[in-house]
Protein backbone atom coordinates (compact mmCIF):
# COMPACT_ATOMS: atom_id res chain seq x y z
CA UNK A 1 0.00 0.00 0.00
CA UNK A 2 1.73 3.18 -1.22
CA UNK A 3 1.52 6.55 0.38
CA UNK A 4 -0.84 7.90 -2.28
CA UNK A 5 -3.48 5.38 -1.35
CA UNK A 6 -4.00 7.01 2.04
CA UNK A 7 -6.85 9.40 2.31
CA UNK A 8 -7.51 12.00 4.94
CA UNK A 9 -10.61 13.56 6.29
CA UNK A 10 -10.95 17.28 5.53
CA UNK A 11 -9.59 19.56 8.19
CA UNK A 12 -12.44 20.85 10.30
CA UNK A 13 -12.64 24.48 11.22
CA UNK A 14 -11.85 27.77 9.58
CA UNK A 15 -10.05 28.68 6.42
CA UNK A 16 -6.51 29.99 6.47
CA UNK A 17 -7.68 33.53 5.72
CA UNK A 18 -10.09 33.54 8.59
CA UNK A 19 -7.37 32.30 10.90
CA UNK A 20 -5.02 35.00 9.71
CA UNK A 21 -7.61 37.68 10.42
CA UNK A 22 -8.31 36.13 13.78
CA UNK A 23 -4.64 36.20 14.68
CA UNK A 24 -4.39 39.86 13.64
CA UNK A 25 -7.39 40.73 15.78
CA UNK A 26 -5.96 38.82 18.75
CA UNK A 27 -2.66 40.65 18.39
CA UNK A 28 -4.60 43.91 18.39
CA UNK A 29 -6.02 43.01 21.77
CA UNK A 30 -9.51 42.10 20.61
CA UNK A 31 -10.94 40.01 23.44
CA UNK A 32 -13.77 38.75 21.25
CA UNK A 33 -11.18 37.42 18.81
CA UNK A 34 -9.40 35.64 21.66
CA UNK A 35 -12.64 33.98 22.60
CA UNK A 36 -13.37 33.05 18.96
CA UNK A 37 -9.96 31.47 18.64
CA UNK A 38 -10.53 29.51 21.82
CA UNK A 39 -13.98 28.35 20.73
CA UNK A 40 -12.61 27.29 17.37
CA UNK A 41 -9.68 25.28 18.61
CA UNK A 42 -10.52 24.17 22.15
CA UNK A 43 -12.48 21.07 20.99
CA UNK A 44 -9.63 20.06 18.70
CA UNK A 45 -7.08 20.50 21.45
CA UNK A 46 -9.26 18.51 23.81
CA UNK A 47 -9.62 15.67 21.34
CA UNK A 48 -5.92 15.70 20.52
CA UNK A 49 -4.92 15.68 24.20
CA UNK A 50 -7.31 12.82 24.87
CA UNK A 51 -5.90 10.77 22.03
CA UNK A 52 -2.35 11.43 23.18
CA UNK A 53 -3.21 9.81 26.49
CA UNK A 54 -3.84 12.75 28.80
CA UNK A 55 -6.13 11.22 31.43
CA UNK A 56 -9.59 12.64 31.95
CA UNK A 57 -8.75 14.17 35.31
CA UNK A 58 -5.81 16.08 33.84
CA UNK A 59 -7.40 16.97 30.52
CA UNK A 60 -9.06 20.19 31.60
CA UNK A 61 -5.83 21.54 33.07
CA UNK A 62 -3.92 20.42 30.01
CA UNK A 63 -6.25 22.30 27.65
CA UNK A 64 -5.97 25.34 29.87
CA UNK A 65 -2.15 25.22 29.89
CA UNK A 66 -2.02 24.73 26.15
CA UNK A 67 -4.21 27.76 25.48
CA UNK A 68 -2.31 29.92 27.89
CA UNK A 69 0.85 28.97 26.00
CA UNK A 70 -0.89 29.72 22.70
CA UNK A 71 -2.06 33.16 23.82
CA UNK A 72 1.26 34.11 25.30
CA UNK A 73 3.25 33.10 22.24
CA UNK A 74 0.82 34.23 19.57
CA UNK A 75 2.97 37.28 18.93
CA UNK A 76 5.69 34.91 17.74
CA UNK A 77 3.40 33.18 15.25
CA UNK A 78 4.81 34.15 11.87
CA UNK A 79 1.99 32.75 9.76
CA UNK A 80 4.31 30.46 7.76
CA UNK A 81 2.26 27.43 8.82
CA UNK A 82 -1.42 27.13 9.45
CA UNK A 83 -2.60 28.27 12.84
CA UNK A 84 -4.02 24.81 13.52
CA UNK A 85 -0.65 23.21 12.76
CA UNK A 86 1.04 25.62 15.13
CA UNK A 87 -1.49 24.91 17.90
CA UNK A 88 -1.12 21.16 17.37
CA UNK A 89 2.62 21.54 17.76
CA UNK A 90 2.22 23.29 21.11
CA UNK A 91 -0.37 20.75 22.23
CA UNK A 92 1.74 17.77 21.18
CA UNK A 93 4.76 19.02 23.10
CA UNK A 94 2.67 19.67 26.16
CA UNK A 95 0.92 16.31 26.03
CA UNK A 96 4.19 14.42 25.54
CA UNK A 97 5.71 16.32 28.46
CA UNK A 98 2.73 15.45 30.62
CA UNK A 99 2.97 11.81 29.56
CA UNK A 100 6.64 11.72 30.47
CA UNK A 101 5.91 13.16 33.92
CA UNK A 102 3.05 10.75 34.43
CA UNK A 103 5.19 7.76 33.54
CA UNK A 104 7.92 8.98 35.89
CA UNK A 105 5.36 9.32 38.67
CA UNK A 106 4.01 5.84 38.03
CA UNK A 107 7.50 4.37 38.00
CA UNK A 108 8.23 6.06 41.29
CA UNK A 109 5.03 4.81 42.80
CA UNK A 110 5.68 1.25 41.66
CA UNK A 111 9.29 1.17 42.81
CA UNK A 112 8.96 3.11 46.04
CA UNK A 113 5.51 2.14 47.26
CA UNK A 114 5.31 -1.27 45.65
CA UNK A 115 1.86 -0.28 44.43
CA UNK A 116 0.38 -1.51 41.23
CA UNK A 117 -0.43 1.21 38.72
CA UNK A 118 -4.17 1.79 38.79
CA UNK A 119 -6.01 1.65 35.52
CA UNK A 120 -7.46 5.09 35.01
CA UNK A 121 -10.78 5.07 33.31
CA UNK A 122 -12.81 8.02 32.18
CA UNK A 123 -16.18 7.90 33.89
CA UNK A 124 -17.64 10.18 31.25
CA UNK A 125 -16.63 7.81 28.49
CA UNK A 126 -18.75 4.79 28.70
CA UNK A 127 -17.73 3.55 25.32
CA UNK A 128 -15.79 0.34 25.55
CA UNK A 129 -14.29 0.98 22.15
CA UNK A 130 -12.80 4.25 23.31
CA UNK A 131 -11.32 2.65 26.40
CA UNK A 132 -9.91 -0.14 24.26
CA UNK A 133 -8.51 2.35 21.77
CA UNK A 134 -6.78 4.29 24.55
CA UNK A 135 -5.20 1.10 25.84
CA UNK A 136 -4.00 0.21 22.34
CA UNK A 137 -2.64 3.72 21.74
CA UNK A 138 -0.95 3.51 25.11
CA UNK A 139 1.17 0.65 23.80
CA UNK A 140 2.66 2.88 21.10
CA UNK A 141 5.79 4.97 21.57
CA UNK A 142 4.95 8.71 21.80
CA UNK A 143 6.35 9.67 18.38
CA UNK A 144 4.44 6.96 16.52
CA UNK A 145 1.34 7.62 18.56
CA UNK A 146 1.44 11.33 17.73
CA UNK A 147 1.71 10.65 14.00
CA UNK A 148 -1.08 8.09 14.07
CA UNK A 149 -3.41 10.36 16.04
CA UNK A 150 -2.70 13.36 13.84
CA UNK A 151 -3.35 11.36 10.68
CA UNK A 152 -6.21 9.06 11.67
CA UNK A 153 -8.10 11.16 14.20
CA UNK A 154 -7.15 14.78 13.50
CA UNK A 155 -7.09 14.30 9.75
CA UNK A 156 -3.86 16.15 9.00
CA UNK A 157 -1.86 15.51 5.84
CA UNK A 158 1.66 14.05 5.96
CA UNK A 159 3.04 17.52 5.14
CA UNK A 160 1.15 19.12 8.00
CA UNK A 161 2.20 16.35 10.37
CA UNK A 162 5.81 16.85 9.34
CA UNK A 163 5.39 20.53 10.29
CA UNK A 164 3.87 19.61 13.64
CA UNK A 165 6.37 16.99 14.69
CA UNK A 166 9.35 18.53 12.92
CA UNK A 167 10.48 15.63 10.78
CA UNK A 168 10.54 14.86 7.04
CA UNK A 169 7.41 13.60 5.35
CA UNK A 170 8.99 10.21 4.65
CA UNK A 171 9.60 9.76 8.34
CA UNK A 172 5.95 10.57 8.94
CA UNK A 173 4.88 7.86 6.52
CA UNK A 174 7.31 5.41 8.07
CA UNK A 175 6.11 6.12 11.60
CA UNK A 176 2.51 5.88 10.48
CA UNK A 177 3.12 2.50 8.89
CA UNK A 178 4.76 1.09 12.00
CA UNK A 179 2.13 2.61 14.28
CA UNK A 180 -0.68 1.03 12.30
CA UNK A 181 0.98 -2.39 12.36
CA UNK A 182 1.56 -2.20 16.08
CA UNK A 183 -2.02 -1.03 16.65
CA UNK A 184 -3.47 -4.00 14.80
CA UNK A 185 -1.15 -6.42 16.59
CA UNK A 186 -2.16 -4.95 19.94
CA UNK A 187 -5.82 -5.17 18.97
CA UNK A 188 -5.45 -8.79 18.00
CA UNK A 189 -3.73 -9.59 21.28
CA UNK A 190 -6.51 -7.91 23.19
CA UNK A 191 -9.23 -9.57 21.14
CA UNK A 192 -7.71 -12.97 21.70
CA UNK B 1 -10.96 5.36 1.46
CA UNK B 2 -9.96 5.19 5.09
CA UNK B 3 -7.57 2.78 6.72
CA UNK B 4 -9.39 -0.39 7.86
CA UNK B 5 -12.60 0.70 6.17
CA UNK B 6 -13.04 -2.92 5.31
CA UNK B 7 -11.83 -4.78 8.42
CA UNK B 8 -10.50 -8.28 7.96
CA UNK B 9 -11.14 -9.38 11.51
CA UNK B 10 -12.59 -8.35 14.85
CA UNK B 11 -9.38 -6.61 15.95
CA UNK B 12 -9.30 -4.37 12.91
CA UNK B 13 -12.97 -3.53 13.35
CA UNK B 14 -12.28 -2.62 16.97
CA UNK B 15 -9.49 -0.26 15.93
CA UNK B 16 -11.56 1.40 13.21
CA UNK B 17 -14.54 1.95 15.46
CA UNK B 18 -12.33 3.28 18.21
CA UNK B 19 -10.70 5.76 15.83
CA UNK B 20 -14.05 6.93 14.50
CA UNK B 21 -15.39 7.40 18.00
CA UNK B 22 -12.27 9.27 19.05
CA UNK B 23 -13.00 11.92 16.44
CA UNK B 24 -16.03 12.98 18.44
CA UNK B 25 -14.24 13.27 21.74
CA UNK B 26 -14.38 17.06 21.61
CA UNK B 27 -15.26 17.78 25.23
CA UNK B 28 -18.49 19.23 26.51
CA UNK B 29 -19.59 22.84 26.38
CA UNK B 30 -19.53 23.25 30.15
CA UNK B 31 -15.96 22.07 30.39
CA UNK B 32 -14.87 24.50 27.65
CA UNK B 33 -16.56 27.40 29.40
CA UNK B 34 -14.82 26.47 32.61
CA UNK B 35 -11.46 26.28 30.90
CA UNK B 36 -12.03 29.61 29.12
CA UNK B 37 -12.77 31.29 32.43
CA UNK B 38 -9.45 30.05 33.79
CA UNK B 39 -7.55 30.92 30.63
CA UNK B 40 -9.00 34.44 30.47
CA UNK B 41 -8.06 34.91 34.09
CA UNK B 42 -4.56 33.56 33.69
CA UNK B 43 -3.69 35.37 30.51
CA UNK B 44 -3.38 39.07 30.97
CA UNK B 45 -5.32 40.42 28.05
CA UNK B 46 -3.31 43.11 26.28
CA UNK B 47 -4.89 46.49 25.86
CA UNK B 48 -6.05 47.47 22.38
CA UNK B 49 -3.21 48.82 20.28
CA UNK B 50 -4.80 52.25 19.90
CA UNK B 51 -5.04 52.61 23.65
CA UNK B 52 -1.48 51.46 24.11
CA UNK B 53 -0.34 53.98 21.52
CA UNK B 54 -2.18 56.72 23.38
CA UNK B 55 -0.46 55.69 26.60
CA UNK B 56 2.95 55.75 24.94
CA UNK B 57 2.25 59.11 23.32
CA UNK B 58 1.19 60.68 26.60
CA UNK B 59 4.20 59.17 28.37
CA UNK B 60 6.53 60.56 25.71
CA UNK B 61 4.86 63.98 25.93
CA UNK B 62 5.22 64.01 29.70
CA UNK B 63 8.87 63.07 29.44
CA UNK B 64 9.50 65.79 26.87
CA UNK B 65 7.75 68.36 29.02
CA UNK B 66 9.78 67.31 32.06
CA UNK B 67 13.01 67.46 30.06
CA UNK B 68 12.07 70.89 28.72
CA UNK B 69 11.29 72.18 32.18
CA UNK B 70 14.51 70.78 33.54
CA UNK B 71 16.52 72.32 30.70
CA UNK B 72 14.77 75.67 31.17
CA UNK B 73 15.44 75.76 34.89
CA UNK B 74 18.97 74.51 34.49
CA UNK B 75 20.09 76.75 31.62
CA UNK B 76 18.10 79.76 32.71
CA UNK B 77 20.07 79.79 35.90
CA UNK B 78 23.35 79.18 34.18
CA UNK B 79 22.90 81.97 31.67
CA UNK B 80 21.34 84.51 33.97
CA UNK B 81 23.90 84.17 36.73
CA UNK B 82 27.67 84.25 36.57
CA UNK B 83 29.78 81.29 37.51
CA UNK B 84 28.90 80.47 41.10
CA UNK B 85 31.49 80.93 43.76
CA UNK B 86 31.07 80.48 47.41
CA UNK B 87 30.70 83.56 49.57
CA UNK B 88 30.15 86.02 46.77
CA UNK B 89 26.94 87.67 45.67
CA UNK B 90 24.92 86.99 42.59
CA UNK B 91 25.46 89.72 40.06
CA UNK B 92 22.59 92.19 40.10
CA UNK B 93 20.56 91.73 37.00
CA UNK B 94 20.21 95.36 36.09
CA UNK B 95 22.30 98.04 34.42
CA UNK B 96 23.91 100.99 36.19
CA UNK B 97 21.84 104.02 36.75
CA UNK B 98 22.29 106.68 34.10
CA UNK B 99 25.28 108.78 34.86
CA UNK B 100 26.62 106.51 37.55
CA UNK B 101 28.34 108.86 39.88
CA UNK B 102 29.60 108.75 43.37
CA UNK B 103 26.13 108.66 44.77
CA UNK B 104 22.45 108.53 43.91
CA UNK B 105 19.88 110.60 45.69
CA UNK B 106 16.57 108.94 46.32
CA UNK B 107 13.21 110.60 46.34
CA UNK B 108 10.92 110.49 49.31
CA UNK B 109 8.75 107.49 50.08
CA UNK B 110 9.40 103.78 49.62
CA UNK B 111 10.18 102.87 46.06
CA UNK B 112 12.01 100.24 44.11
CA UNK B 113 15.24 101.44 42.66
CA UNK B 114 15.74 99.73 39.34
CA UNK B 115 19.22 98.44 38.78
CA UNK B 116 20.05 97.74 35.19
CA UNK B 117 23.46 96.19 35.48
CA UNK B 118 26.15 95.40 37.92
CA UNK B 119 26.66 98.05 40.52
CA UNK B 120 30.00 99.73 40.23
CA UNK B 121 32.10 99.57 43.38
CA UNK B 122 31.85 102.83 45.20
CA UNK B 123 28.39 103.70 43.96
CA UNK B 124 26.35 104.98 46.88
CA UNK B 125 22.63 105.09 47.54
CA UNK B 126 21.61 107.52 50.25
CA UNK B 127 18.26 108.26 51.85
CA UNK B 128 17.41 111.58 53.44
CA UNK B 129 15.17 112.23 56.41
CA UNK B 130 11.71 110.77 55.90
CA UNK B 131 12.84 108.68 52.90
CA UNK B 132 12.75 104.93 52.56
CA UNK B 133 13.92 102.99 49.58
CA UNK B 134 13.93 99.40 48.49
CA UNK B 135 16.95 98.31 46.47
CA UNK B 136 17.05 95.26 44.28
CA UNK B 137 20.32 93.49 44.92
CA UNK B 138 20.18 90.68 42.40
CA UNK B 139 19.54 87.04 43.06
CA UNK B 140 16.07 88.07 44.20
CA UNK B 141 17.43 89.79 47.32
CA UNK B 142 16.16 93.20 48.34
CA UNK B 143 17.34 95.72 50.87
CA UNK B 144 15.02 98.29 52.31
CA UNK B 145 16.95 101.31 53.45
CA UNK B 146 15.41 103.35 56.20
CA UNK B 147 15.79 107.13 56.40
CA UNK B 148 19.23 108.66 56.76
CA UNK B 149 20.90 105.45 55.56
CA UNK B 150 23.47 104.82 52.92
CA UNK B 151 24.52 101.79 51.00
CA UNK B 152 27.32 101.14 48.57
CA UNK B 153 29.06 98.24 46.79
CA UNK B 154 32.50 97.08 47.73
CA UNK B 155 35.31 95.97 45.46
CA UNK B 156 33.83 92.46 45.30
CA UNK B 157 30.47 93.91 44.24
CA UNK B 158 28.95 93.05 47.58
CA UNK B 159 26.42 95.48 48.94
CA UNK B 160 27.81 97.33 51.94
CA UNK B 161 25.70 99.10 54.53
CA UNK B 162 27.61 102.24 55.36
CA UNK B 163 25.17 103.91 57.68
CA UNK B 164 21.66 103.60 58.97
CA UNK B 165 19.35 100.62 58.89
CA UNK B 166 18.78 98.16 56.06
CA UNK B 167 16.18 95.42 56.16
CA UNK B 168 17.32 92.62 53.90
CA UNK B 169 15.23 89.86 52.46
CA UNK B 170 17.19 87.13 50.73
CA UNK B 171 15.33 84.29 49.06
CA UNK B 172 16.86 80.85 49.07
CA UNK B 173 19.85 81.21 46.80
CA UNK B 174 20.48 79.14 43.69
CA UNK B 175 22.75 76.13 44.12
CA UNK B 176 26.30 77.26 44.77
CA UNK B 177 25.41 80.76 45.88
CA UNK B 178 25.87 82.53 49.15
CA UNK B 179 24.62 86.05 49.65
CA UNK B 180 26.92 88.41 51.50
CA UNK B 181 26.49 91.95 52.69
CA UNK B 182 29.18 93.92 54.47
CA UNK B 183 28.77 96.31 57.34
CA UNK B 184 31.95 98.01 58.44
CA UNK B 185 34.57 95.31 58.96
CA UNK B 186 31.96 92.54 59.15
CA UNK B 187 30.63 90.32 56.41
CA UNK B 188 27.17 88.86 56.90
CA UNK B 189 26.78 85.67 54.90
CA UNK B 190 23.44 83.98 54.29
CA UNK B 191 21.85 81.38 52.13
CA UNK B 192 18.27 82.53 52.38
CA UNK B 193 16.79 84.60 55.15
CA UNK B 194 15.39 87.91 56.38
CA UNK B 195 17.50 90.07 58.58
CA UNK B 196 18.30 93.63 59.44
CA UNK B 197 21.66 95.34 59.46
CA UNK B 198 22.04 98.65 61.25
CA UNK B 199 25.18 100.71 61.29
CA UNK B 200 25.54 103.63 63.63
CA UNK B 201 28.54 105.87 64.20
CA UNK B 202 30.04 103.37 66.56
CA UNK B 203 28.31 100.03 66.21
CA UNK B 204 27.11 97.49 63.72
CA UNK B 205 24.10 95.33 64.57
CA UNK B 206 22.36 92.37 62.94
CA UNK B 207 18.85 91.19 63.83
CA UNK B 208 17.77 87.92 62.22
CA UNK B 209 14.08 87.44 61.45
CA UNK B 210 14.24 84.19 59.51
CA UNK B 211 16.91 81.63 58.65
CA UNK B 212 20.52 81.62 59.69
CA UNK B 213 23.25 84.16 59.08
CA UNK B 214 26.92 84.25 59.87
CA UNK B 215 28.74 87.43 60.78
CA UNK B 216 32.37 87.26 59.81
CA UNK B 217 35.32 89.43 60.68
CA UNK B 218 38.61 88.20 59.36
CA UNK B 219 38.66 84.59 60.49
CA UNK B 220 36.20 85.02 63.35
CA UNK B 221 32.57 84.21 62.85
CA UNK B 222 29.37 84.33 64.81
CA UNK B 223 26.34 82.41 63.74
CA UNK B 224 22.88 83.79 64.40
CA UNK B 225 19.61 81.95 64.14
CA UNK B 226 16.15 83.44 63.71
CA UNK B 227 15.22 85.76 66.55
CA UNK B 228 18.81 86.36 67.58
CA UNK B 229 20.64 89.67 67.51
CA UNK B 230 24.24 90.63 67.48
CA UNK B 231 26.07 93.92 67.53
CA UNK B 232 29.69 94.87 67.57
CA UNK B 233 31.83 97.98 67.37
CA UNK B 234 32.17 99.68 64.02
CA UNK B 235 35.88 100.13 64.71
CA UNK B 236 36.90 97.07 66.72
CA UNK B 237 40.55 98.01 67.01
CA UNK B 238 39.74 101.42 68.43
CA UNK B 239 37.11 99.83 70.62
CA UNK B 240 39.63 97.40 72.03
CA UNK B 241 42.03 100.13 73.05
CA UNK B 242 39.20 102.29 74.30
CA UNK B 243 37.84 99.49 76.39
CA UNK B 244 41.18 99.03 78.10
CA UNK B 245 41.23 102.73 78.83
CA UNK B 246 37.67 102.51 80.03
CA UNK B 247 38.58 99.79 82.38
CA UNK B 248 41.03 102.15 83.96
CA UNK B 249 39.10 105.36 83.94
CA UNK B 250 35.51 104.23 83.34
CA UNK B 251 35.27 107.06 80.90
CA UNK B 252 32.62 107.27 78.20
CA UNK B 253 35.13 106.97 75.38
CA UNK B 254 34.54 103.24 75.10
CA UNK B 255 32.10 101.86 72.52
CA UNK B 256 28.58 101.34 73.65
CA UNK B 257 28.98 97.54 73.57
CA UNK B 258 32.46 96.19 72.87
CA UNK B 259 31.71 93.20 70.61
CA UNK B 260 29.34 91.35 72.88
CA UNK B 261 28.02 88.04 71.65
CA UNK B 262 24.40 87.21 72.31
CA UNK B 263 23.78 84.46 74.80
CA UNK B 264 22.23 82.22 72.20
CA UNK B 265 24.79 82.86 69.50
CA UNK B 266 27.42 80.18 69.03
CA UNK B 267 30.90 81.50 68.39
CA UNK B 268 33.23 79.47 66.27
CA UNK B 269 36.71 78.92 67.57
CA UNK B 270 39.45 80.68 65.68
CA UNK B 271 41.07 77.36 64.75
CA UNK B 272 37.82 76.08 63.31
CA UNK B 273 37.11 79.34 61.57
CA UNK B 274 40.59 79.17 60.09
CA UNK B 275 39.88 75.65 58.85
CA UNK B 276 36.69 76.80 57.22
CA UNK B 277 38.54 79.74 55.73
CA UNK B 278 41.21 77.39 54.38
CA UNK B 279 38.53 75.17 52.90
CA UNK B 280 36.94 78.16 51.26
CA UNK B 281 40.28 79.34 49.90
CA UNK B 282 40.99 75.88 48.51
CA UNK B 283 37.57 75.85 46.92
CA UNK B 284 38.08 79.22 45.33
CA UNK B 285 41.39 77.97 43.99
CA UNK B 286 39.51 75.10 42.40
CA UNK B 287 40.89 72.47 44.75
CA UNK B 288 37.62 70.92 45.87
CA UNK B 289 39.34 67.74 47.03
CA UNK B 290 41.46 69.67 49.50
CA UNK B 291 38.41 71.56 50.72
CA UNK B 292 36.63 68.26 51.27
CA UNK B 293 39.62 66.92 53.15
CA UNK B 294 39.72 69.92 55.47
CA UNK B 295 35.97 69.89 56.01
CA UNK B 296 35.90 66.15 56.64
CA UNK B 297 38.46 66.62 59.36
CA UNK B 298 36.49 69.46 60.88
CA UNK B 299 33.21 67.59 60.61
CA UNK B 300 34.59 64.80 62.77
CA UNK B 301 34.64 67.16 65.71
CA UNK B 302 31.71 68.47 67.67
CA UNK B 303 29.80 71.69 68.02
CA UNK B 304 28.85 74.28 65.47
CA UNK B 305 32.12 73.93 63.55
CA UNK B 306 31.47 70.26 62.89
CA UNK B 307 27.91 71.07 62.00
CA UNK B 308 28.93 73.75 59.55
CA UNK B 309 31.57 71.52 58.00
CA UNK B 310 29.12 68.63 57.73
CA UNK B 311 26.72 70.81 55.79
CA UNK B 312 29.44 72.32 53.61
CA UNK B 313 30.71 68.84 52.72
CA UNK B 314 27.38 68.06 51.10
CA UNK B 315 27.38 71.44 49.40
CA UNK B 316 30.79 71.00 47.84
CA UNK B 317 30.10 67.41 46.87
CA UNK B 318 26.94 68.51 45.11
CA UNK B 319 28.03 71.69 43.37
CA UNK B 320 31.78 71.37 42.98
CA UNK B 321 32.30 67.65 42.64
CA UNK B 322 28.93 67.21 40.93
CA UNK B 323 28.00 64.07 42.85
CA UNK B 324 24.35 64.64 43.78
CA UNK B 325 23.72 61.16 45.17
CA UNK B 326 26.72 61.35 47.47
CA UNK B 327 25.77 64.88 48.48
CA UNK B 328 22.30 63.80 49.52
CA UNK B 329 23.87 61.01 51.57
CA UNK B 330 26.14 63.54 53.29
CA UNK B 331 23.24 65.88 54.00
CA UNK B 332 21.28 62.94 55.36
CA UNK B 333 24.20 62.23 57.61
CA UNK B 334 24.10 65.84 58.74
CA UNK B 335 20.38 65.55 59.50
CA UNK B 336 20.92 62.43 61.55
CA UNK B 337 23.79 63.99 63.49
CA UNK B 338 22.20 67.39 63.97
CA UNK B 339 18.44 66.85 63.91
CA UNK B 340 17.90 70.31 65.42
CA UNK B 341 20.89 71.94 63.75
CA UNK B 342 20.82 75.56 62.72
CA UNK B 343 21.40 74.57 59.11
CA UNK B 344 18.69 71.94 59.18
CA UNK B 345 16.31 73.97 57.01
CA UNK B 346 19.04 74.71 54.51
CA UNK B 347 19.93 71.05 54.42
CA UNK B 348 16.34 70.03 53.78
CA UNK B 349 16.04 72.58 51.01
CA UNK B 350 19.32 71.49 49.47
CA UNK B 351 18.17 67.86 49.48
CA UNK B 352 14.86 68.79 47.88
CA UNK B 353 16.64 70.86 45.24
CA UNK B 354 19.07 68.06 44.48
CA UNK B 355 16.38 65.43 44.27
Amino acid sequence: MGPNQYTKTPLPGPTVIADTELVQACRGGDVVAWRSLYDRYAPLVHRFASALGVPAEEREDAVQDIFIAVFRSLKHFRGEAQLSTWIYRIAARHAIRLGRRRRARETMRVTMMKEKTPIVTDPSERSTQLATLDRMLGKLPPKKRTVLVLFEIEGLSAKEISDVVGCPENTVWSRLHHARSEMVKAARRMAS
Amino acid sequence: MKWLDEPQDEAERLVREGLDLAKHRLGDELMHRRVWAKVAEAVEMPEPRSKRRWVWTSAAATLLAAAGLFAYVRFYRVTSLPTPTVATNPTPSTAPLPGTSASTAIGSGTEVVPLESERAPGHVIRTREGERVRVALGGGATAELEEKSSMTWDSQHRPAIEKGIAHLAVPHQPPGWRFSVTAGPYVVTVVGTKFEVHVSNRTVGVDVTEGVVEVWRNSHATRLAAGESWDGPLYPDEAASASSEAAASASSAAPERPQPLPATAKPLSSVTARSLQEAETALQAGDAAKAVEILSRTAQGTGPAAENAAYELGHITRYNLNRPRQAVALWDKYRNRFPNGLLRTETDLSIVETL
